[in-house]
């Protein structure tokens, strides 16, 4: 990867040196409803089970974090511990059947209580989000450009017809060659990173508050992300969204996020920043994690990767006390098979739901890495 | 009457690009790499694993196909449907030119000729009372044809509107919706159509919104069919995400991706129409004269069957014949052009 993409860059400063806009934004996003001094997004104990014929699945459980204003938090975990749901459910698209409780509060309003309509206010407008699979989220009737152009119009308060200019200006911002005549084409004439780019231009069309980007880069190649993830930086640079990027990918979130709170089965079992997280794991999940990435110093010839033994549990049937226990290596019989550790200040800015977590923390319990 | 609908509810919506091997075939060669490739920022391999396709020329244009082209390309490989397609403008023209083109006003009695075969003055012949029976084909197809054309308008939206109501809200609206189409499925149409006309008239108007009313079913489980699967694509939750109302998901979101279905469906019950409308009428429950449609008139020339008259029946059942056949190879035609997967 020699060649840079090729991005152009908007000459949208504004004169006297103010923070950048994209085109049709104007600075502050907050309207009368929000509350000044709440952050963009607080998700307080939310919690989220699905009745099934088995028995409830507890697919989230008890989840609190908060997203400031410019801020990227990145929610790793592996398929299966809640990392979507907890998305959906700020959206408001998780199915009826879902049983959600506590609370999402944009900025100071909570979402969970909002009607229908007041949501399609939020959705797309406030909070917007970027699916993984972006081939499947563009609609293949419809030429990009026009696809674009009606993510605006959901929220336009006059029929006025959208500015092609401005779908050019979205396009360009997100780094597509040839804007004008991409704008024009169909979404199966988009390369997958394209695709992928398009969806995002579609998400900044109306200059959010929060992104969403529920792992925006798994179904790209490596290079591909690469670049994908430096759209999202570029992005945020400039219109200073808040993004919750979703992930099972720990290269991506280490890139590009500030903070990182890590998901098991439902719960978070550690946050911190990156620095923190990474360079001090305090969770023993988050230790096999990282164990298990391939490195290419510190490993010998022949050696295998770590892995976490096991799988993950049924989210029906959780393990009584802490749901890591039975594949963690410092599990202690009695202890962590009878009570759930709750989550724990290692540091200040540094939790993990552990009954060690201190000693992992002080680096006292032989860890995997 | 039976609205024989030959068209599988499994048939693709015209999405669905990734399978679309004709689509892959349009592309020039050099698109893949011109196009896709090169705002990646990636380098283009030497002799790259492009599609091998003889005709690779360098430098040539790529030519990128609107849904709009490949639909038109692939109508016009469809030899039958459009000399159909042309069959049914001419019929059309002649007949709602009639007052130009016939060779005399209507209902204009040769009292001089009646009952004469066709000859170079009466090119059809003449009716028992010395009516030019090609002027009289053209004026009755004009109730004809627009009685089967507002019919397959009218049911074709009456059933979308619920097909799509159906298959998008689901649970107790889908029931509802479903158990009445179900209901008017198995009424008997014919006894149906018959009270209903004598209750309410029988203007043409009347006739086509008795025979609307018992066509619309067939679109709406069609369009539930495939709402229903659409409305699980991510692209409608993409939709949702991106602040969408539930019916500006379904008009601009959902309905575009089924419109092949839906106008299959619609030839197919100008068709129906048409042939519903001649049986009313020969059972005497159509337009009643002074008016005349093809049906009437082969009610009225009952009697001839197995006499030199025979001729007052073929020219209209003739007509029936290629309007119907026509339609029917249209709407072959478009559901071909509107499948991504045909082959040819």
């Amino acid at each position: 990867m020699t060649d840079e993409p090729p991005l152009i860059e908007l000459e949208s400063t504004s004169a006297d040196g103010s923070a950048p806009t994209i085109p049709g934004v104007q600075g502050d996003r907050r309207d009368i409803h929000d509350d000044p001094n709440a952050p963009v997004l607080e998700v307080r104990d939310l919690s989220v089970e699905f009745k099934t014929d088995d028995g409830m699945v507890k697919a989230v459980q008890n989840v609190s974090y908060t997203l400031q204003e410019g801020e990227t938090l990145g929610i790793v975990g592996e398929s299966g511990s809640g990392k979507t749901v907890t998305s959906l459910a700020i959206l408001g698209l998780l199915p009826k059947k879902a049983q959600i409780t506590g609370q999402v509060l944009f900025r100071g309003r909570d979402l969970l209580q909002m009607n229908e309509r007041d949501m399609q206010t939020i959705r797309g407008r406030r909070i917007a989000m970027v699916f993984q699979d972006a081939l499947a989220s563009l609609n293949p009737v419809f030429k990009v450009g026009d696809q674009i152009a009606e993510a605006i119009a959901v929220h336009a308060d006059t029929k006025v017809a959208t500015d092609d200019d401005r779908v050019v200006d979205l396009l360009d911002l997100v780094g597509i060659p040839n804007p004008k005549e991409r704008a024009t084409q169909y979404p199966h004439e988009y390369s997958g990173g394209m695709r992928q780019r398009a969806m995002i231009a579609m998400s900044i069309a109306n200059d959010p508050d929060v992104i969403i980007a529920d792992e925006p880069t798994t179904a790209l190649d490596v290079t591909i992300q690469a670049q994908v993830l430096e759209v999202f930086e570029r992005i945020q640079d400039r219109t200073r969204s808040a993004v919750l990027l979703i992930t099972h990918d720990l290269g991506v979130v280490a890139g590009v996020t500030d903070r990182i709170l890590v998901m098991y089965a439902g719960r978070q079992v550690e946050t911190g920043t990156v620095d923190d997280v990474f360079y001090n794991p305090s969770h023993p999940y988050t230790q096999g994690l990282l164990a298990s990435l391939p490195r290419l110093d510190q490993r010998r010839a022949g050696e295998r990767l770590y892995r976490i033994k096991g799988q993950p549990p049924s989210l029906i049937f959780l393990p009584p006390g802490c749901a890591f226990n039975p594949r963690c290596p410092h599990a202690e019989p009695g202890l962590c098979d009878v009570t759930r550790p709750e989550l724990v200040d290692v540091t200040p800015d540094h939790r993990s739901a552990c009954h060690f977590a201190a000693d992992l923390f002080a680096g006292k319990l032989e860890t995997t890495a | 009457m039976s609205f024989d609908s030959d068209v599988s509810p499994s048939s693709v919506p015209t999405g669905s690009p990734r399978f679309d091997r004709e689509r892959v075939g349009d592309f020039q060669p050099g698109d893949m790499a011109t196009q896709m490739e090169s705002g990646l920022g990636q380098e283009n391999l030497p002799g790259g694993s492009l599609p091998d396709e003889g005709e690779l020329q360098p430098g040539v244009e790529p030519v990128a196909r609107s849904q709009w082209q490949l639909f038109r390309r692939r109508f016009l490989r469809h030899r039958m449907a459009v000399i159909s397609l042309l069959v049914l403008i001419i019929l059309c023209m002649m007949c709602f030119g009639a007052s130009w083109i016939a060779p005399f006003p209507k209902n204009n009695q040769d009292l001089l000729a009646p009952v004469a075969g066709p000859s170079g003055t009466h090119w059809f012949g003449t009716d028992t009372i010395g009516r030019d029976e090609f002027t009289e084909v053209l004026y009755a197809g004009q109730i004809s044809l627009k009685i089967g054309l507002s019919v397959a308008l009218i049911s074709t939206v009456v059933g979308v509107a619920l097909g799509s109501l159906a298959g998008f809200f689901r649970g107790w609206t889908d029931q509802l919706v479903m158990r009445v189409t179900d209901l008017f499925l198995v009424i008997p149409q014919i006894v149906i159509l018959s009270i209903a006309i004598k209750k309410f008239g029988q203007s043409d108007t009347m006739i086509a919104l008795v025979l609307a009313a018992l066509f619309w079913m067939y679109t709406a489980r069609v369009v539930r069919g495939q709402v229903l699967s659409i409305r699980e694509k991510e692209y409608v939750e993409a939709a949702r995400a991106a602040g969408a109302s539930s019916s500006r998901i379904i008009i601009r979101h959902i309905l575009p991706n089924i419109i092949g279905p839906i106008m299959v469906n619609a030839t197919l019950a100008v068709a129906a129409a048409i042939i519903a409308e001649s049986t009313l009428s020969y059972l005497g429950f159509g337009v009643q004269p002074p008016s005349t449609s093809w049906g009437n008139m082969l009610s009225s020339a009952e009697g001839v069957i197995g006499t030199p008259r025979a001729y007052l029946l073929y020219f209209p059942g003739l007509m029936i014949f290629v309007t119907v056949l026509a339609v029917n190879f249209l709407g072959d035609g478009l559901r071909d052009a509107f499948d991504p997967q045909a082959h040819e």
